[in-house]
Parts: structure tokens; C-alpha cells; sequence
């Protein structure tokens, strides 16, 4: 056995004993507010037993290990439905670019391990009403003020901002420059004085993200983590890393073996649905792109273990795997006909089709939408040209509205 | 499981690339489609002295003792280059079907020879849209054969065949000379595939297996030909993306390269996304050859290969506008491809079927 292999078997048993007190049955039923309780408390038995950080230094209160135990240990976990989704963003990004760039080291340090311990979460405020997939063409401004700054403005689809202690967040230091160069990079504390965070409810019902506005709020220049002017690089370091999240081939949806039992239920016109054309194509065609996509993931961890960086194609996974969910989980509604109607706003995305189904839009827009991602593949792995930019710079306030 | 390629295997990419580049020419291929019953010879030799045909067959009967990943390999450069022979791939499941289920003095007399290339092989399964026959058209009495092979891939320059045929009430897998057999040139949307109808006609036949034995030993040789063609068509289909890619930074409308429009730069980022699953199948696949569950990861290299290859010759056609058409270019000889691979071994709507049958837990 490889040690990797041995360091996932005595992570599967771990997570197995935690499985009854954190697992998905025992999740059942519980208000958000319990559920985020009883995820905090997960968060610390992860810390406790090492599994907290696993790729982050041990000064920090990490493990000091590699990318490859870290996704190793998350595709044991995926398993579990355990309540850690509240950390993700916080863990995934905000907290690792505090630690490159936080610049008072003791604040920093009591922050990452308060953070790995589930006692604080973290967002990031980047997306704005005007700024998505044009993360440079933001508007929330910095001014100085005094000895630091005045932040005013508007952040939209910062997820977990209504739990959160703190924030990073990207601001605009200079208009008068071209757009990505004068943008500053700091970190807020959420409960300052003039942060205001308003949930946001989604299609689905839930409300995971919020909008947050910035009135008069003051910060200290030592809560900056860029140069001034510099703040694009940092906000695309965080992006590279939120490349590295656990790869899911089924777009964080329902597993195909769920389809095929539904399509052996199910009788469609006198015959059984599995036995009809229409549906053993979709399977058939799922199934082939599901394990292309597991192909490339298993061959990147082969690439990662052999100290190769892996190829552009593991930037497919979530163009393709969630348009395929999408309309997967829509033949899935389609094959239960009236029944199909039922809905609960609460049911698990990955095993309940009407909740994967009218949660897809969200993966096929967030971290990047569709035309986004094809436009970075086009651009930077097949080398065509970038698109027509009116706003090439030119300074940011005298761009065309 | 997947694989990452070794140096060994690298360099087998590299240079049946080199070889191919170096002797392959849309001037050499565009002929073959105005006659009937022609192949690429010059492939074909080239097979020959570099040692493809002999590349994944036992070394104890003249191959190099390789298996499916390296002949994927090759296969993937002939496929960039339109230049395979049919026989690449129907020789090998000859010599697989004779190596897995023959006598030993089946394998002294043809394997040696299928090897050095000295001998052709095909395989003869299909009747017409059914890839795997319960019934087929040729009928085995005794041990003479009567009927019709229809459409078989390389079938009017080949030696021997292994022909799927109707037994006493049960499907044979059967081993035929052809010096014999009457053969007509079957003129296809691709001619250089070589296509011949079979004539049977008390023609001697030697069994291989028989009953259910017949059937899942010619899934198998179908499969190990199917993995190996998925990787010729992912080649195709990656050399139409590179092609489109290419038309696209240089040609030039309304003032920019057609590049720089979405419409046609996500058309081709689409199809880096089919080219690159299509590898990832076929790689995989290609690993499992001895696994129980090789057939699966071949119906799904094959289908997602089939796809990626059918849409990069449609899109990259509609990409190069009215100079795609034209029969210089040479687009169409892709297209052509794209779709006689589509059939050979099984078309798409076969193994869909078959995939299902088995995530279903139906497999007959």
C-alpha cells in the first residue's frame, strides 16, 4: 500500500466514527442555525484530529502536508454529507490569502487557527451589481481617510457574509487609472460599524448569499494585503486556489446510479424506462462524459504524486459536469410526470433531482459562468484572441457607461 | 485504471507522430476516394517496417509483446492524419481473436504473419445495422460457410477473416481463408476503407467458440477494436480542433480574426472539452484491457470518441465557411472518416446499449 493510500484508509475510518454525530442523518430536520452549531463543532473535531489544514504549515496550526493528502481526505468526506460547506469559501480562500498577506503575523495567526477551529468564517467580497464575470470592472471604492481608509459601496453574492467575522475584499483606490490598476486589496471586519449584510434569497429558496454594503466604513491601513493599486494579483491568487476545490464529475448532483434505479421504476408508455431509447441514451451519455471527467481527475492526482503539474483539461470539470446535471436532473422530473411536482426546498442537491435541478443555474454561474470558462480555455490553452475590449486602457471613470 | 503515459510510451507517440507527418499527404489520400477497393498503401508499408502490426501481439508468435495503450497510441497519430489503414485495427482483432480463442495451430500458421504484416486480418461480425448479430446472415453447416459478410472494413485485400456465423440454432465464431472467398468492391463515402462485400460459398471455416462463448468472445475482439479506433478518432478530432484553431487566428472578418468571436471561439473551446474527455476515455480504456470491466470503459471511450470526432469535422467545417467545402482543402476527408469509423466497430447506438445493459445490471 502507497502511503497515500494508507493516509486515506485511517482517514476513512476516522471520518466513519464521526459519521453517526455529524453525518447526514444526523443533520436531518435541523434549523440552519443548529445545523451551522453543530458544523462548528464538526470543524473542531476536524482540527482536533489533525485533519484541519492538512496542506497548510504547522505554524499556523496546519499539517504541513501535500495538495494530494488534502484531496484525498475531501473525496472520503464528500461521502458523509457532512455540515463543513459554512467553511468552504472561509478555508478555501479568504484565510489562505490572509496568511500570505496578512501583515501583522500575531493577528494573523490567531485568526487562521480560530478560523481552522470553526470558531470564526471568513468571506470574500469580490462580485459586485456591476462586477462579476468582470471582476475589474468594480465600483466599491476605498478613499483615504486620516491614517487609513473610507470604504463605501456594494458587494453582491458573498456567500456566508451573514456568518461571517471577517471579509477580503477588493476596493477601487483610483479611478483615474486603467481598471484592473487601481484596485486595492484589504481585509474588513464585518461587524464594523456601517456593514450592512442582506440576505439573499435564491430560486431554490435558500439563502446562502448576500448582498453587503459598505457605508463610511473606516479601516486601518494595516488591514491592507496588496500595494495599493495592486490589489487584481492578490484577487487572482485567491481564484487560482479556488481552482484546487475537490473535483466532483457528477456537477454536485445526484450520482447517475440514482437515474438508473429511477429509470428501473419507472414505467414510461407501457415499458420500463430503462428499456426505452431516449433514456438509455442519456445514461449512456452521461456515463462516457462522468468518466472522461474521472479519467482526467485521476490522472492529475497520478501527474501531482509524480511532482507534474497537471494539464489545462482539469478546467473542464465544472462546464461540463454541471450542464450535464442540468438537464439530467430535468429528464429526472420529466420521467416522474405529475409526480415529478414534489419539491423540498431543504432536500440534499446530490440526491433529490427537483433540487438539483433548480440549484444547477447557480454552478453553471458561479466561479466562473459557462462563457467565462470557455472563454479562458479558448483564450489561454488554445491561444485565440481575447475578446473586443472598448475598456482597454483607458482610465476606469472615463469608461463608457 | 488510468495511466499516466511512460517514456517508453511517449516515444511511441512521438515517433509514429514524426513518421506519419513526415509521410502522409491530403495529395496521397484524395485519389484513394475516386477508386473503389483502394487502401493507403504507403501507410500500410510504413505499418509494416516500424513494427506496428506486430506492436501488441505475444512475442512468443513474432509480435513485441505491447498491448492497447501503445497501439492506442499509434493509432491516435493515424487518426490526426486520416492515413490508417483499416487493418491497423481489424489485423489486430484478428490476431487477438486467434491468439484468445485458436488452436495452437491456429496461432503457429497466422500469427507470425499478421504480425510482420505479411497477412492481412479482418473481422466480419456485423449484418448490416446489427453489430453483434444473434442470427447472422452467414450460416455455418458443418464446417463450410454460405452467405454474405456485407461491408466488411479492409475486406477486399485481406487474407483471413473472423467471421461471426449463424451455427446449428447458435451464433459460431469462425476462422476463414480467404484466398477463395469472392469478393466485391463496395464503393462508400470513403473508399479508402477498402470495402468489400464477402462471398461465401461452401467455404472452409474453422471454429473459435461457440454459442454464448461466441457472442462475448466477439464483444471482446469488438471492444479491443473499438478502443483502438476511439483513439484514431480522438486523433481526428484533436487535428480538426488545431485546424479550426489555427483558421481562426488567421482569417480575418469585420476587422478582427473570426477568432476573437465568441460564437467561434466557444464552438472550438467545446471542442477542446469533447477532445479532451474522449482521451481521458480512451487512455483509461485502453489500461483496462485485461479488467472485467474492459467492456465498459470501452463503450464509453468509444462513444465519447465518436462524438468528438463528428462534431469537430461539422463544426470545423462551419468554422472554415466555403473554403470547408471545397475538396481541396481536404476537410472532407475527416468527415468521411468521422463517420465510416462511427461504424465500424458497432455505431454508437450499439454500445450505448451495451453501456446501459451493464450499469443496469442486464448484461446479456
Amino acid at each position: 500500500m502507497s502511503d497515500l493510500e494508507i493516509y486515506r484508509s485511517k482517514a476513512a475510518a476516522w471520518l466513519a466514527t464521526m459519521a453517526p454525530e455529524f453525518g447526514r442523518d444526523a443533520r436531518k430536520g435541523l434549523t440552519e442555525a443548529d445545523d451551522l452549531a453543530l458544523g462548528r463543532r464538526y470543524q473542531k473535531a476536524k482540527f482536533d484530529a489533525g485533519y484541519a489544514g492538512i496542506n497548510w504549515p504547522t505554524e499556523y496550526g496546519g499539517q504541513g502536508l501535500t495538495h494530494l493528502e488534502k484531496v484525498t481526505f475531501d473525496a472520503e468526506e464528500m461521502k458523509y454529507g457532512f455540515p463543513n460547506f459554512y467553511f468552504g469559501i472561509s478555508l478555501g480562500m479568504p484565510v489562505p490569502v490572509l496568511m500570505q498577506f496578512g501583515s501583522d503575523r500575531e493577528f494573523v495567526k490567531e485568526r487562521v487557527l480560530k478560523a481552522l477551529q470553526g470558531e470564526e468564517i471568513w468571506c470574500q467580497l469580490f462580485s459586485e451589481p456591476s462586477g462579476g464575470s468582470d471582476l475589474a470592472g468594480l465600483r466599491t471604492k476605498a478613499e483615504p481617510d486620516g491614517n487609513g481608509w473610507k470604504i463605501n459601496g456594494q458587494k453582491v453574492w458573498t456567500s456566508w457574509a451573514h456568518y461571517s467575522d471577517y471579509g477580503v475584499i477588493v476596493v477601487r483606490t483610483d479611478p483615474t487609472v486603467p481598471k484592473h490598476k487601481g484596485l486595492t486589496y484589504f481585509w474588513v471586519d464585518m461587524k464594523a460599524p456601517g456593514v450592512t449584510v442582506r440576505p439573499i434569497r435564491l430560486a431554490g429558496g435558500d439563502s446562502h448569499v448576500n448582498e453587503v454594503f459598505f457605508d463610511d466604513v473606516k479601516i486601518s491601513d494595516d488591514h491592507r494585503m496588496s500595494p495599493v493599486g495592486g490589489g487584481f494579483a492578490v484577487a487572482i491568487t485567491t481564484l487560482m486556489i479556488e481552482r484546487y476545490v475537490a473535483t466532483d464529475s457528477a456537477g454536485f448532483g445526484p450520482h447517475l446510479d440514482l437515474f438508473v434505479d429511477l429509470a428501473k421504476d419507472i414505467a414510461l408508455n407501457g415499458k420500463l424506462a430503462i428499456q426505452d431509447g431516449r433514456i438509455r441514451q442519456q445514461i449512456a451519455r452521461n456515463y462516457a462524459m462522468r468518466s472522461g471527467l474521472d479519467s482526467i481527475n485521476v490522472r492529475a492526482r497520478l501527474m501531482m504524486q509524480a511532482g507534474m503539474v497537471p494539464g489545462a483539461e482539469g478546467s473542464l470539470n465544472k462546464l461540463v459536469a454541471v450542464r450535464s446535471r442540468q438537464k439530467l436532473s430535468e429528464l429526472a422530473i420529466d420521467l416522474q410526470g405529475t409526480d415529478g411536482f414534489a419539491f423540498d426546498e431543504h432536500a440534499s442537491q446530490k440526491e433529490d433531482w427537483a433540487s438539483s435541478w433548480i440549484n444547477a443555474p447557480t454552478g453553471r454561474i458561479a466561479g466562473g459562468s459557462d462563457e467565462t470558462l470557455l472563454n479562458t480555455i479558448a483564450e489561454k490553452v488554445l491561444g485565440l484572441p481575447q475578446d473586443h475590449r472598448p475598456d482597454k486602457g483607458i482610465p476606469f471613470n472615463q469608461i463608457p457607461a | 485504471m488510468t495511466i499516466l503515459y511512460d517514456e517508453g510510451q511517449q516515444a511511441i507517440a512521438t515517433e509514429s507522430r514524426r513518421v506519419l507527418e513526415a509521410r502522409s499527404s491530403i495529395e496521397a489520400l484524395l485519389p484513394l476516394l475516386e477508386s473503389v477497393g483502394e487502401y493507403h498503401r504507403p501507410f500500410w508499408d510504413t505499418a509494416k517496417e516500424q513494427g506496428w502490426t506486430a506492436l501488441a501481439l505475444p512475442e512468443t508468435h513474432g509480435g513485441l509483446g505491447l498491448g492497447l495503450v501503445e497501439l492506442g497510441l499509434i493509432a491516435h497519430q493515424a487518426g490526426r492524419s486520416v492515413s490508417g489503414a483499416p487493418f491497423l485495427t481489424s489485423g489486430f482483432g484478428a490476431a487477438k481473436a486467434i491468439e484468445l480463442y485458436g488452436t495452437e495451430a491456429q496461432k503457429e500458421r497466422w500469427l507470425p504473419r499478421l504480425a510482420s504484416g505479411e497477412s492481412i486480418g479482418v473481422i466480419a461480425f456485423a449484418a448490416g445495422p446489427d453489430a453483434l448479430p444473434s442470427r447472422p446472415d452467414v450460416t455455418l453447416t458443418g464446417d463450410l460457410l454460405d452467405g454474405v459478410a456485407r461491408g466488411v472494413s479492409g475486406g477486399l485485400a485481406a487474407d483471413v477473416a473472423v467471421v461471426l456465423a449463424n451455427g446449428p440454432g447458435m451464433p459460431v465464431l469462425t476462422l476463414v481463408d480467404l484466398a477463395d472467398v469472392e469478393r466485391t468492391p463496395v464503393a462508400g463515402f470513403d473508399n479508402s476503407r477498402c470495402l468489400a462485400d464477402l462471398g461465401f460459398s461452401s467455404t472452409p471455416a474453422e471454429p473459435l467458440a461457440v454459442g454464448h462463448a461466441a457472442r462475448d468472445a466477439a464483444l471482446h475482439i469488438l471492444g479491443l477494436q473499438a478502443v483502438v479506433t476511439a483513439h484514431e478518432q480522438t486523433g481526428g478530432a484533436e487535428v480538426l480542433m488545431e485546424i479550426a484553431r489555427d483558421y481562426a487566428l488567421t482569417r480575418r472578418a469585420f476587422g478582427q480574426p473570426i477568432g476573437a468571436f465568441q460564437s467561434v471561439k466557444h464552438r472550438i473551446a467545446e471542442l477542446y472539452g469533447l477532445v479532451e474527455l474522449a482521451r481521458a476515455n480512451c487512455i483509461h480504456a485502453a489500461a483496462r484491457e485485461s479488467a472485467a470491466d474492459f467492456i465498459i470503459a470501452a463503450a464509453a471511450a468509444r462513444l465519447s470518441a465518436t462524438e468528438a470526432y463528428d462534431t469537430a469535422a461539422r463544426d470545423c467545417v462551419q468554422i472554415h465557411g466555403g473554403i470547408g467545402v471545397t475538396w481541396e482543402i481536404g476537410l472532407h476527408l475527416h468527415m468521411r472518416r468521422a463517420r465510416s469509423l462511427a461504424i465500424e466497430q458497432g455505431s454508437s447506438l450499439f454500445w450505448e446499449d451495451v453501456l446501459v445493459d451493464r450499469l443496469a445490471g442486464e448484461a446479456a
